[in-house]
């Protein structure tokens, strides 16, 4: 969408969205914290948020990718359907090959 | 597991949805727009803001109102980067909540 | 520097009774002569006045700004869908790119990104940001109290079928439901499905059809305008 080329990651790559442990400002949710989805889309790429929040801005941006899950995966008492899935964005040092 | 922020609510528990349209409120529509004016002019930016918000504490967050939060995180941004007094600002807005006017600028 | 520059609050905005959702009107705001002043509104106007005399923003830049905010309502972003349910290659292009496909119907989008997500007969979606109140403001306005609330951040994510039924809105279990949390950079609206029995209807038919809560899912586009 931005039109840059994605790094690292394409369509279709399973990924795992690990927990980095990381303290203060951050935008990976906990409810999918060291869950697997596959690669939706290349978003481009972005400042990182984590450095922003605390005034340090102008610096590298980074790849942004939104990665989809498979709800039943996410919550052990979902209740809709199989095929019930969720997206979300998530920067690429969240990221590892699954 | 890292600790969770308080504005991470993702999946716990919560009751119904609250359905009504609230109307916003004339005040409220001009301290957005201040809101934005304040990015816009870089003063801070918008993941400073979040962050602001993640400080509150989870008392402060559980019992704040959308608007409230906006104020609230907005200033203590602006005290934190020193532009904007805390006690100045009480004193003010004691002063404008005893003489009950919406003339507020000295 | 004279900083006697008095506000006045003549702007009357709309006021609406309505409880229900009201496809294109514009977010309700009133003068508050009638509503006590209470501590939020002294807080902010401490804040107010305290920023404009350090100079560090004007009342005219206040005023600028609340004029772009007004542009942003929930019929723009109907407009961007009628136009797609009549023309596949404007639809094409939403669907690439909203915010580009926005500007072709004159509407400004000033978020970073703002993608479109089409409900199909496979698969319906969802909108929320968990984490805070993301939503494209600049092409629809003020989000409604409820896409805020922490009732559907918390459970949009977890049990989107039973915040969906609290809507009025069931989808059998061969239709996917796909939840959307906009936690980062990119913004979304819902481009739904076109009703059936709509054909023959104007672009401008269309789009009274398309109420704000279409536009992130949580329903669905009417029959009839009336």
């Amino acid at each position: 969408m931005s039109g840059e080329p994605a790094h690292g990651y394409a369509l279709g790559d399973r990924v795992r969205i690990v927990d980095l442990g990381k303290p203060g400002h951050v935008r990976t949710p906990l409810y999918v914290r060291d869950k697997v989805g596959v690669i939706d889309h290349c978003c481009g790429s972005f400042e990182n948020p984590e450095n922003r929040a605390y005034g340090r801005v102008g610096r590298e941006r980074i790849p942004l990718y939104r990665v989809r899950l498979k709800q039943r995966e996410l919550w052990p008492d979902y209740e809709g359907a199989e095929d019930d899935s969720l997206v979300l964005e998530i920067y690429h040092h969240w990221l590892r090959p699954a | 597991m890292a600790e969770r922020l308080i504005t991470d609510v993702g999946g716990l528990p919560a009751d119904e949805v609250p359905r009504q349209e609230v109307p916003q409120l004339f005040w409220e529509k001009h301290m957005i727009a201040m809101f934005n004016v304040l990015w816009s002019k870089g003063v801070f930016n918008l993941d400073e803001f979040r962050r602001a918000v993640e400080q509150m504490t989870p008392k402060e967050y559980k019992e704040s109102s959308f608007y409230g939060r906006r104020l609230d995180g907005m200033t203590n941004l602006l005290v934190e980067k020193g532009l904007v007094d805390r006690d100045e600002l009480a004193a003010r807005t004691e002063q404008i909540v005893r003489e009950g006017t919406r003339d507020h600028v000295r | 520097m004279d900083h006697s520059d008095h506000e006045h609050d003549h702007d009357h905005g709309h006021h609406h009774d309505h409880g229900h959702d009201h496809a294109h009107a514009p977010h309700p705001t009133r003068e508050d002569d009638d509503v006590a002043l209470s501590h939020g509104e002294a807080k902010f106007l401490a804040l107010k006045g305290l920023l404009i005399e350090k100079g560090i923003l004007t009342a005219d830049d206040i005023r600028r700004r609340l004029e772009i905010n007004d542009r942003g309502t929930p019929h723009q972003g109907a407009r961007m869908v009628a136009r797609a349910w009549l023309d596949p290659a404007f639809k094409a292009r939403m669907l690439t790119n909203a915010k580009t496909a926005a500007r072709e119907l004159s509407i400004e989008v000033t978020e970073a990104e703002l993608m479109a997500i089409e409900n199909t007969p496979d698969c319906h979606n969802l909108i929320v940001c968990t984490l805070c109140s993301c939503y494209p403001r600049s092409l629809l306005g003020e989000p409604p109290a409820w896409y805020v609330s922490k009732a559907y951040r918390s459970r949009a994510v977890r049990e989107p079928r039973k915040v969906l039924r609290e809507f009025g809105l069931s989808f059998p279990d061969s239709v996917e439901v796909r939840v959307h949390d906009s936690n980062a950079d990119l913004r979304y609206i819902v481009l739904p499905m076109r009703p059936a029995g709509t054909d023959g209807l104007s672009e401008a038919d269309l789009a009274a059809l398309v109420s704000r809560d279409c536009l992130v899912g949580a329903a669905l586009p009417g029959r009839s305008a009336t």
